[in-house]
Parts: C-alpha cells; structure tokens; sequence
C-alpha cells in the first residue's frame, strides 16, 4: 500500500519527473503515473494509485478491461477507452495523455516505487 | 537540433508584438556550445541585435525569457528561468531570474527561449499551447493585479498554464517593476516596466513534449548523488528548509552587515522581534520551486490584527529586511503585508523598501517635508510604509516621482540628498552592509545590473563557512575570490539552475548534469564551463561600455567611502574600493579603464 502525506507536499512536482524518466526515459511530468495538481494559490493535492480496497476502478470497468495481480493491469483489447475507470477512482489514481491510446496507472517500478525513493520530503510512503 | 543535444528543446519563439507576428526559429548548435543558455543566451542576442543607446522602453528594446539545459530536469534547482533586457533601472545589462515552474513549462512547449521586440498597438498576452502561439488582446485585464490575472488566465485556459505577468507597477513604468510568476518574481532591474512598455500583460504557457536526455542513467546517478549532499548540508538539508532564507538573519545582524535607517547603523535592536524563530511563526506551510527538493518557500499568512489576510510565498530574508531594518520597522505582519502588495502590483521589494527608506531619511534630513509625501513618513512607521507602496504601486500623486528610483528621486529632489541615496548604477542595494565585508564592496560596485548580492555573495564566505571563513575586512583574495565566484554565477545562471544549490553542491556537479543531460562533449570539461562564465560575463561587459558605461559606474554610494559605520564589529570601517578595483581588473584581464584587453578577448573567442 501507499500513503499519502499532502500536508508534506512541497508541490516540487520531483515525482511525477522521476516516475516519467523511470518509465518513457525521459522528462516528461505530463506522462506522469503520478500527478501533484496545482490549484494555484492553494496547496497542491498528491494523486496516484493507493492500492486500496474494494478497488472501484476494477468494478467501474464495464468492459471488465482492469484486473489486480500485484498493481492494476489492463486489457488492451478490452478497453474501450470510456474513461469510467477515472472517475471511480476517488484518489485521482488512473492518468490520461494526448500520446496514450488507453489510460495508465502506477505499476510499481518493479517494486522499487521511485516516486517514494526520491520524495524529498517523505509525503509518499509504503505502508504494509 | 533536438537530436543532437539533449537537455535543449532546439527552438526560439520570436514575437514582433509591433507586426503582431510570431515563429519558431532553431537555436544555433555552436551558440548553445559557446553561451550555454539562459544568461548566455540572453547575453548573445542582447549583444548581436540591440541596437546602441536604445531607450529602455522604446519598441527596439528585447525582452527575452530563456531557459537552459537543465532547465525542467531532475538537476536540483532546475525550475528557473532568466529575463534579459536593457534594464529602464541603470541603462545598462539587466538578467534577472525567477523559480516556479514557468521555465520547465516553457521547454515543455518545446522552446528554449522567447525572444520579444516591439510594442503592441493595445494590451496582449501571448499564449503558448505546445506548437500553438497566438497574441490575444488583454484589455480586459489591464490595471488587474498579479493575483486577478493569473487567476483569469489558468480558468480560462487550465489550471496547468504557468503564467508570467505584471500588474499596475509595470504598466505605469516603475523603473523597479518586477514580473510575477505565481508568487514569485524576476524582481530586480526593472524587467516589468519593459514589459509593461511593450503592452504585454502575460505570457502564458503549456507544454507536453518531453525533454530528452543523452545519458540518462548517468544523470540519475549524478542526481542521486547531488539529492543526498543537498540533504545532509547544514544549510541546504537544514537551515534553509527549516527558516527559508531568513536562516541568515541573525547572523548578519550580530556582525553588524544588516542596515538600519537606509544604511545608517548595522546593528537592528529591533532584534528581538525580528529573528528567523519569530518569523517562523507566520509560516503555515513549506513550498518546493520545480524539481527542487531544498524548498527554501515558505507560505505564510497574517492571521490576525491590522494586516490579517496577507500572505506571501516568503518573506524571504531581503524583504524582511528592506521593509524591516532599513525602514526601522520590526513589525512582521506589516512586512508579510509589504511583501503581498509588491507581489500584487509587480515590485521588486528589495527597491521598493529602499526607497520608502530613503524617503524617510529624506524626512529626517528635512531634504522633504511632510508636504511632499502627503502623510508623516518618519522611520519605523509601518502604517506610513503600506500607504506608500500603494502609492508607488498605483504611481499616484507623489509616487510619479517615487517610481523613478532612488537615484532619479536624489537628483530631482537634490539639496544633498545624492549623499545618502543607496545605489549603485542606479539599482538599489540589497540586505548587506559593505563596510562590514570589502568582498561585498567590491560585488556590487562589479555587478553587471547595479547593487546586487547574486553576481558573487563574498559574505557567505567571509561570515557563515567555517571552513573557507576569509577575514571580512581584508581586501587580500578578494578580487580573485569576487572574479571566480561571478563566473561560477553566471554558469549557474546560464545552465538554468538555483544558486542555492551551490552552497552545497560545487562546479563538478554541474559539469556533471550539464554532460549528462545534453551529451555535448565539452561540458564534460570544467575549465571549458568555467571559462563559458567568463565569455558570458565579458560579453555583458562589453555591452556595459558600448552603451556608455565607464570606470566610474563601478563605484559606491558615497556613503560607505566617507561614513564610518557607527555600531557593532564593522564599527568605524570604510571601504577602500579603488584598491580592491584595482587588483579586480587585473585579475579579470581588463585595462585600467575597466575594459577587456584584446589578449583576453581572444583567449575568449569574443566577440
């Protein structure tokens, strides 16, 4: 699981640069698994996936398109690209992009979680 | 372009707002290899197609926003960008740079740089949508404050839009407006009022292409490595983000560097209600610039009494004191109100505060009377302090005059004031009192925009490192010391990164993200980058002294030659500038005069 501290988040955006190297090797905050969302001159709100439970995206789904093994993962074949995923989700957790076919989401980095690693300020964390 | 570097997005965006016209140009390889970018680059273009003795507000002027190769990446600091222009302040070399994230956004659209000439028949703002440039009319938001206008823009066009804007000061041409960038500023020289000349009102952008980077692995490697100093640094990993900037403001004042009444004394005993913990009681929150994981920002707010509702990203240490020390004045929540309106109008608070405490020196000195202000103006009259940036902001009544600056307000009002008008080249001076530190004299009688602290900061050196402690009062290393500092500056200015970062990362880190992230073989070099420093600050150089600047611009305000300080460790010190000046030339390879010799000019491949 993973935590969220919004109160510790300085809106440095070091994130969503590090998970955007991680995963398309290059910077790019707008590809990002995880988004900090402005809301000049307020605080910044942290969104990514938590890995909660029940996991309404995997229900929203009508197509069926989104599973859990380990992180969500999905169906190409089977999204439709509806978009009803995102709005079950109450974290702001599933992304879209311009240059993406289908939505996208955390996966981990293998099980290094990067965005946790460079976090200067520990607003993200893992829990058990 | 693109695929030959990484680090660059290879493009300029050109906007004539005379001829309402826009393109895209590439950024020639060998300039970037030769300039760098950000202050470089500004540098070349300033050089290359200024044309001699333009007026400051004239169409010809440039204003140019510029980023460089680190700019938008993971390097530490990289959320910076550089506004050059011909600065309505001195008439000489203006850069003056701003964090956030409007340069990161900016490379994100895919240009490097934006490159402004001309004047608008009627208030603009340009709008940058990746590949997409329009000029839309802004009437509507013009007289609108900093605050309003940013908030029109990111509902109209996305809360991801990074705005940069001025407010009513750059309209009306105070000669010390600043631009805003969300809450903070490129605050000095006067940018905003260039702005302001050319009816831009904002520039919006938004961007989605990536940034490239040539060897990615090592990159990370040198930014891991740079995250952990940045982390286990007093400073960077412990002052700077428990009290901001304010972490150095006891210290200055125990040394006695921190001017009291517009310069008169360095010691503020107002002492007991303005330290860094007490400050620190009006932040609610700590704010990070783009890609930086210092975050030196804080976000406070007055929620209580007279000032109840302002809020800053701030106060940083300069404004606490040119509303605090300078003015007399040891009220916080006045001096977080002071440092909201700059922000609201588009000031520049370090100006702003030395001239209200110029003027009350003035009211002192009886030079003016109460008449002429309006209202009492006497030092440490926070309520006198507030009504008179509202006046500049708005340049009203008296403030038409007040607008103008320290130096032009001396000459207008003259009957002796010129004697204690705090300038140098016509920029007013920042939190540092020279006497007290001859590395500082000579910084800001060099500095290429007038009075500045972030062409070379000497004071770090000589006050708050232990290991590199230099005696303040000696002027022995000085000049060396001031020459490579300002050259590791402009690297830093032209690479774009934060000059916080320094205090605990050194050269080889930058010569590390510099070859990593754009794979040109020659930033792997350090001397090379020193020496692109050198090139950018003698080609600003020789802009100085093609548009008029002589031996006698690089000097000091009269005080600190004839004026002994009158308290504490610096007590009874003057500065002996010609001698330090002296030794500065030679070591920079200049003539007695001031002026680059040919050997030096060659050895630098200029111009």
């Amino acid at each position: 699981m993973i935590k969220t501290i919004p109160n510790l988040c300085t809106g440095c955006r070091i994130c969503e640069i590090i998970c955007s190297l991680a995963h398309e090797g290059s910077i790019a905050p707008k590809q990002s698994r995880i988004r900090i969302q402005s809301a000049w001159p307020e605080e910044e709100r942290i969104h990514l996936c938590l890995a909660c439970e029940p996991k309404p995206c995997i229900g929203g789904c009508p197509e069926g398109a989104l599973s859990w093994d380990g992180y969500l993962r999905i169906d190409e074949e089977k999204c439709t690209g509806c978009l009803l995923c995102r709005e079950a989700c109450p974290y702001g957790g599933i992304q879209t992009e311009n240059s993406k076919k289908f939505p996208f989401f955390c996966d981990t980095c293998q099980g290094e979680f990067q965005c946790v690693k460079w976090c200067p300020t520990k607003s993200i964390i893992r829990t058990k | 372009m693109k695929a030959e570097f990484g680090g660059y997005a290879g493009k300029i965006l050109e906007v004539d707002l005379t001829q309402g016209r826009v393109k895209r140009t590439s950024l020639d390889p060998d300039l970037a290899t030769k300039y760098i970018g950000g202050k470089g680059l500004g540098a070349k273009y300033l050089y290359d197609h200024l044309p001699l003795g333009c007026d400051p507000f004239g169409p010809e002027n440039l204003l140019i926003f510029a980023t460089g190769p680190l700019t938008g990446t993971l390097a530490p600091g990289s959320g910076r960008c550089i506004v050059s222009t011909k600065s309505p302040a001195t008439g000489f070399w203006l850069d003056a740079n701003c964090g956030g994230s409007f340069g990161p956004e900016m490379k994100m659209a895919g240009i490097d740089a934006i490159v402004i000439k001309g004047k608008a028949p009627s208030p603009v703002m340009l709008l940058v949508d990746d590949e997409k440039v329009q000029l839309g009319e802004a009437d509507f938001l013009w007289r609108k404050d900093t605050f309003s206008t940013h908030r029109w823009i990111k509902d109209k066009f996305g809360e991801e839009s990074r705005v940069a804007c001025i407010g009513e000061a750059g309209e009306k041409r105070v000669r010390f407006a600043s631009i805003i960038s969300e809450m903070r500023a490129f605050g000095r020289g006067g940018a905003g009022a260039v702005m302001g000349s050319k009816n831009l009102k904002a520039i919006a952008v938004r961007g989605h292409c990536p940034i490239t980077i040539a060897y990615p692995e090592s990159f990370m490697k040198a930014c891991r490595e740079a995250f952990n100093e940045i982390a286990i640094h007093p400073d960077s990993g412990g002052g700077r983000q428990k009290y901001g900037t304010n972490t150095i403001l006891s210290c200055m004042n125990e040394a006695g560097v921190h001017p009291v009444r517009n310069f008169q004394k360095g010691i503020f005993h107002g002492r007991s209600a303005l330290n860094e913990e007490e400050i620190r009681e009006f932040y609610v929150r700590n704010k990070a610039c783009y890609g930086c994981p210092i975050y030196c920002s804080k976000i406070s707010k007055v929620k209580e009494g007279k000032y109840k509702g302002a809020f800053v990203e701030g106060p940083e240490y300069e404004n606490v004191w040119s509303f605090g020390a300078h003015c007399e004045n040891a009220d916080i929540p006045s001096i977080i109100k002071a440092e909201y309106l700059c922000d609201l109008y588009g000031l520049d608070a370090i100006s702003t505060g030395n001239v209200i405490g110029f003027l009350m020196e003035c009211m002192e000195k009886e030079v003016l009377e109460e008449s002429d202000i309006g209202f009492p103006l006497e030092f440490g009259d926070n309520e006198g302090m507030i009504r008179a940036i509202h006046l500049i902001g708005r340049r009203e009544g008296p403030a038409l005059l007040w607008g103008e600056g320290v130096k032009r307000i001396a000459q207008e009002v003259g009957r002796g004031a010129e004697s204690f008008a705090i300038h140098v080249k016509g920029l007013e001076m920042p939190a540092y009192d020279p006497r007290g530190s001859t590395g500082m004299a000579l910084a800001y009688a060099t500095s290429d925009r007038g009075a500045c602290h972030l062409r070379s900061w000497p004071i770090g050196a000589e006050l708050l490192s232990p290991e590199e402690r230099i005696d303040p009062f000696s002027i022995e290393f000085k000049a060396e010391f001031v020459k490579n500092q300002q050259d590791l500056f402009t690297v830093i200015n032209s690479s774009v990164t934060c000059l916080f970062t320094i205090f605990s990362l050194s050269l080889r880190h930058i010569v590390h993200f510099l070859h990593s992230v754009t794979g040109i073989e020659s930033f792997a070099s350090s001397e090379e980058i020193l020496q692109s420093g050198e090139r950018i600050n003698n080609l600003v150089r020789l802009f100085n002294l093609r548009e008029g600047l002589t031996k006698a611009d690089d000097k000091l305000p009269q005080r600190f030659l004839t004026e002994p300080l009158k308290d504490g460790p610096a007590r009874g010190r003057l500065v002996d500038l010609e001698t330090l000046l002296k030794e500065y030339y030679f070591i920079r390879g200049w003539d007695e005069k001031g002026v680059p010799t040919p050997e030096t000019l060659k050895k630098l491949m200029l111009p």
